[in-house]
């Protein structure tokens, strides 16, 4: 990989503030809740690790809010229709993906933090960020982008190789046109086109894993052995937090 | 077009925020940039815009969009050889408007961002800021100022002088 002479030094902002210029109408200072995020690309079990972790947490009495990629109101129509129409270039569409982060960000986000919640967001920015770098959008110009988007709390990182990630696409639900990355137009074939394009994804996650400190997990092992390491982690976390709430800091 | 479809709804419903009423504008100029702007400059063409980005800086920055983050978005965009404000003083783009008789629009007159119930008078305090902003863009981005106030024929001069002066100057490159 190239040096980025715009990666941050690892640790990059306070979690719990924005990573740029943010909104300068919406102050989050001191916000209660806590922003967890599961990253790792599609098919290797996000939304179950999510629904379990749900679960668990509101056992334990937090107040719990999902938040999805593509979900807003205002975009999930628009962002439907330009993936199956195929006439927006790449500029566009990461435009149109912030649009719905931003959207979800303050419509969903921003008030279950100010409100106390854990945000458990399947994906945050940082597929949206692997994808477009994959596409060739400029580093430096992303990243300011997304710089009104929140640092998360914590990041994990759900990781895998590419051999394992293609056998269990073709034993769910076969291979898309998106997800083999053919709109990249690196062959004919869906195949060679998804291995190709999920390596060059793979290590595009792992250069941000470093640069905004994922804390990488296994996605290769079964469900409860995932679940039970993110738990723990997330266990740990939380109750130091309330040993030191953050007004006290 | 896609994102107008969008950006109609976002309207209609006031859903938008000034960081999605932004970042749907940008797409939207980004997808027009690359169909309608970037195929015929290539082509040795003019491109005539009715407004370009600096409507954006202007517009994003007055409802409380950082000022750096706006202009660092629209990177991608061309750099246009010549960039004409049209300006006028708010007063009369009020008058103007008013004998117009239409009604003003909720995000037109910045009433998403509720500093007043009255369009008009939302529209005047919106409208300030935007005045504002452009006033620094005349001089961050060397915009061309052609007095609005005038009479028609009188602004067509002036804008014929200065696109002739930038073809000349074009050719001598």
């Amino acid at each position: 990989m190239a040096t980025d002479a715009d990666a941050p030094t690892p640790g990059g902002p306070e979690p719990g503030t924005y990573y740029g210029r943010g909104l300068p109408y919406l102050s989050i200072e001191n916000c209660p809740g806590k922003i967890i995020a599961i990253e790792g690309t599609d098919g290797i079990g996000r939304s179950t690790q999510i629904r379990l972790l749900r679960e668990w947490l509101e056992v334990k009495g937090y107040g719990v809010v999902e938040t999805g990629w593509t979900r807003s109101i205002l975009m999930r129509p628009t962002i439907d229709l330009a993936k199956a129409s195929n006439t927006l270039n790449k500029l566009t569409f990461v435009l149109l993906y912030a649009t719905d982060f931003a959207d979800r960000l303050e419509k969903e986000i921003i008030p279950a933090v100010k409100a106390g919640f854990i945000v458990l967001a399947d994906r945050y920015i940082f597929t949206a960020i692997a994808r477009a770098r994959v596409r060739g959008v400029d580093r430096g110009w992303l990243r300011n982008l997304y710089g009104f988007a929140i640092a998360p709390h914590l990041v994990f990182y759900l990781k895998i190789d590419v051999d394992t990630l293609a056998r269990r696409v073709l034993e769910s639900r076969g291979m898309d046109f998106w997800e083999s990355g053919m709109d990249l137009k690196l062959g004919d074939d869906i195949y060679d086109s998804f291995r190709t394009y999920q390596t060059k994804l793979l290590r595009e996650y792992a250069a941000l894993a470093t640069e905004f400190n994922f804390r990488v997990v296994d996605a290769r092992l079964p469900v409860d052995r995932i679940q039970e390491n993110l738990r723990a982690q997330i266990g740990t976390f939380l109750d130091a937090e309330a040993a030191a709430p953050a007004s006290m800091r | 077009m896609l994102v107008k479809a969008a950006t109609k709804a976002g309207k209609k419903k006031n859903l938008l925020t000034p960081m999605t009423f932004s970042l749907l504008h940008a797409t939207d100029f980004a997808d027009r940039l690359t169909y309608k702007i970037v195929p015929p400059l290539k082509a040795g063409m003019i491109v005539l815009a009715d407004r370009y980005a600096y409507t954006a800086f202007a517009r994003d920055v007055a409802r409380g969009v950082d000022r750096e983050w706006v202009r660092d978005l629209y990177e991608f965009a061309v750099r246009p050889d010549l960039a004409l404000y049209f300006r006028v003083p708010i007063e009369v783009s009020i008058e103007r408007l008013m004998a117009r008789r239409v009604k003003l629009k909720f995000y037109e007159a910045g009433m998403d961002m509720g500093w007043s119930a009255d369009p008009v008078e939302s529209f005047r305090l919106f409208q300030r800021r935007v005045l504002a902003e452009y006033e620094t863009l005349v001089g961050e981005f060397g915009l061309q100022v052609v007095d609005a106030v005038g009479s028609i024929s009188d602004q067509q001069r002036t804008v014929r002088a200065l696109v002739a002066g930038q073809l000349e100057a074009s050719r001598g490159d």
